[in-house]
């Protein structure tokens, strides 16, 4: 007697369903975050301003301290896959975890006084940043297509709204919509490339993709059309989001256009985020395709290395300056990913931590100086060297350590890449890195000279700070914007176009630019303790010689 | 029969999603988003999905659809923005390049399977009940990211359209709102996609002063 097929499906439903296994410990790095997240948005409801204005930022800075510490904690224990094979927390990614999460404590800390989180409101700024954080987090731990693409939404869709957070700026409002519609076409492309990975081998795990692919190598499945076609397509997908030419365009626009904070934030801890997913992807799951994707990707580091470098070079702004720079650094990345060794994923990774330093110290000053001067043109520069010491040693140290000059953590990276190129067989990639860090001293050491080179006088800094408004019939109004409200006061009580200079900084960003700064020169003199640190993410890829 | 539904559908579904794009009137484009995204039911009927297509049209053809029309109604179609020559010209090349490149990827690998039934039907399949039971247990965490990716579409929509009071006076300043156009020469999207070319053409037509201000120099105003 054969049963109903309804009371099949009633059976099946009434069936008791084991849930998969959730190790608390190891998702604990993604769930603090997830947490922090809730609270702070509820306290963000909060009616007193106080309340909202202080505690909101501290109870976030809590919470990333909170992802951090769980990071350090899970750090080098032997992973698994947890969550029903959808995540695997390994060394990779907790190094990823912890580059994001310390570039979100600098985020925080620049955006303390800003106006942006005035203008979204407190709570949903920050809640927003660290959602953006855990779907970092959740994207360089996924196991599987579906979490993949899951954890690249969730880190982008908070960003697209943080970058027009101050939306009645109509730059930023630009920067949101650009990146949200850019954004999009390279989501949209990278789904679609997964769907045909997906339909060429049948499996959504990496793992079950990287077996399938491995058990047919020399068979047909490794040049099927279908195949490298999701590869090509993923390659795009991933590009867009780690700023790889030439899907670089927006990166400019929306540097500039976005909150400083959040271009700080966008400009390291994306990038450390789809570096190290485009690692794990392409070194884990399709290692076996290795010669397929290689020389693509090796044409493609080349040509955002030199068109990030040359682009750089005509730029009077210094968000636009460094977006450029981080398209060709993020060149520089790719290149350690090509030759898929475990030699080049440490470089790779080492880099992303030296970018990381390198670049949040530079955006502390250009945060100080979008609130001394109103701008963030190179020419506002001149003077800071006298002005305020710390901040101009900062980014000069930052700017050279950019560049690759010796004794900075910059130029031992850039060995790293160059000692694992030539060794994995990329002698050529390692002469296009050399010749594109070459180009960019053009434009690094342009910002080092506007810094010292140009005596301080007043006036100089006045007449910058007005200058884009010169021709506008508002060009009375005090250079000093976007500063603490006391200082805005102060600056419209002074009256002048002078505005009232302060001579140090807010002691927040002095934190980040003298951290930061410091940490470029101390890895640079003694890189011991990174190189153990980045081992272990080379490590983290099994079947990488 | 089913091979010639197969075929209805995939056709509505192209020619929907070509007018969505070659439409110039937006209720018509909506409309045709409509065509699409039904025929894509369709198709998910033919793969006895019949959950999901249940959802799609209830979802996306029915309530999200009803949103754009409204959208739509209130907010017109507004000017056109006309890209520069050279877009016009490379994008449709780039589009059609792509298409050749799919097309070869997808005849030269999946037109061995057009003779064949696919994978065998199991009973059960895509039911409410088997979907509800993936994502409580093979599929829980995506499960999980997705609702708070829902939660964090909620949080940006009340972000970028609620209008806050309570900003410190003298927060927001007159040079915030006005836009700074940017120098020429740095690479922006809008020179990329030669929106800025066009436009100084059209003010030499007209007779406008254009300034080209070298890249170095701040306060480089556009006549616009």
């Amino acid at each position: 007697m054969n049963a109903h097929p309804y009371a099949m499906s009633f059976l099946l439903a009434t069936a008791h369903i084991h849930g998969p296994h959730i190790s608390w410990a190891e998702l604990s790095p993604i769930a603090v975050l997830g947490v922090g997240a809730l609270v702070v948005l509820l306290v963000g409801l909060a009616s007193s301003q106080m309340v909202r204005a202080r505690l909101v930022p501290t109870l976030t800075l809590v919470a990333i301290a909170g992802a951090i510490g769980t990071e350090i904690w899970r750090f080098s224990h032997a992973p698994q896959t947890i969550v029903a094979g959808a995540l695997r927390i390994d060394d990779l990614a907790l190094i990823a975890d912890l580059v994001c999460a310390v570039a979100a404590v600098a985020a925080v800390l620049l955006a303390w006084r800003a106006r942006a989180p005035r203008e979204a409101g407190q709570g949903e700024f920050h809640s927003l940043m660290l959602f953006s954080l855990m779907g970092m987090a959740v994207l360089v731990s996924a196991q599987d297509l579906i979490t993949l693409f899951l954890g690249l939404e969730l880190l982008s869709i908070p960003l697209y709204v943080l970058c027009a957070a101050e939306y009645r700026r109509e730059g930023s409002l630009e920067a949101g919509l650009k990146y949200l519609i850019i954004g999009s076409v390279g989501s949209a492309t990278l789904v679609y490339g997964l769907a045909l990975i997906y339909g060429a081998t049948g499996q959504t795990g990496f793992g079950a993709v990287a077996h399938v692919l491995a058990s047919q190598s020399g068979g047909g499945l490794l040049g099927d059309p279908l195949l490298l076609t999701g590869i090509a397509l993923v390659i795009v997908g991933f590009a867009f989001k780690a700023s790889v030419a030439p899907f670089h365009q927006w990166t400019p626009d929306v540097y500039e256009g976005a909150p400083t904070a959040i271009t700080a934030f966008m400009a390291t801890a994306t990038k450390a985020a789809a570096i190290a997913v485009f690692l794990r992807f392409f070194d884990f799951t399709l290692t076996a395709e290795h010669v397929n994707w290689a020389p693509a990707l090796a044409a493609l580091a080349s040509v955002t290395i030199i068109v990030g470098n040359v682009g750089a070079l005509g730029q009077s702004s210094l968000k636009r300056l460094l977006g450029y720079s981080g398209v060709a650094q993020a060149g520089y990345m790719l290149t350690g990913l090509v030759v898929g060794t475990r030699l080049g994923v440490s470089a790779t990774m080492f880099y992303v931590v030296a970018y990381l330093l390198m670049n949040l110290g530079a955006f502390a000053v250009i945060v100080h100086q979008e609130r001394v001067s109103g701008s963030d043109r190179m020419a506002a520069l001149s003077g800071l060297g006298r002005r305020s010491p710390l901040l101009a040693w900062s980014l000069t140290i930052a700017m050279l350590a950019l560049a690759g000059i010796p004794g900075t953590i910059g130029f031992i990276g850039k060995v790293q890449l160059i000692h694992s190129l030539v060794n994995g067989g990329y002698g050529w990639l390692a002469i296009v890195l050399v010749v594109g860090a070459m180009i960019s001293l053009g434009y690094y050491l342009r910002v080092v000279a506007a810094i010292w080179m140009t005596p301080a006088d007043a006036r100089g800094v006045a007449v910058a700070g007005a200058g884009p408004l010169a021709g506008a019939p508002v060009a009375a109004f005090p250079p000093i914007a976007g500063g603490s409200p006391e200082a805005d006061l102060q600056a419209s009580a002074g009256g002048g176009a002078l505005g009232v200079e302060r001579l140090t900084g807010d002691p927040e960003l002095l934190l980040v630019a003298g951290v930061f700064g410091a940490l470029c020169i101390v890895f640079g003199v003694i890189p011991g303790p990174v190189f153990e640190f980045v081992a272990h993410a080379g490590a983290a890829l099994v079947g990488l010689r | 029969m089913s091979v010639v539904m197969f075929f209805l559908a995939a056709g509505a579904a192209i020619i929907g999603a070509i007018g969505v794009v070659t439409l110039r009137n937006p209720l018509y484009s909506v409309l045709a988003l409509v065509c699409h995204l039904v025929a894509l039911a369709a198709l998910f009927l033919l793969l006895r999905a019949e959950f999901v297509a249940a959802a799609q049209v209830v979802v996306y053809a029915g309530a999200v659809m009803v949103l754009y029309v409204f959208v739509v109604a209130y907010v017109g179609g507004g000017e056109e923005v006309s890209a520069g020559s050279t877009l016009r010209i490379l994008g449709p090349l780039f589009a059609l390049a792509l298409a050749v490149e799919l097309f070869i990827a997808l005849l030269g690998s999946a037109l061995s399977g057009i003779h064949r039934y696919g994978a065998p039907y199991k009973l059960g399949f895509g039911t409410p009940e088997q979907i509800g039971r993936l994502f409580l247990t093979d599929y829980l965490f995506p499960f999980e990211v997705a609702s708070l990716l829902l939660l964090v579409a909620a949080i940006g929509a009340v972000v970028l359209a609620r209008r806050r009071r309570g900003l410190e006076e003298g927060a927001l300043e007159l040079k915030d709102l006005l836009a700074m156009p940017r120098p020429a020469y740095t690479g922006t999207i809008a020179e990329g996609v030669g929106v800025r070319r066009v436009r100084e053409q059209l003010e030499q037509a007209h007779g406008g002063v254009t300034e080209v201000v070298p890249a170095g120099a701040p306060g480089s105003e556009e006549q616009s």
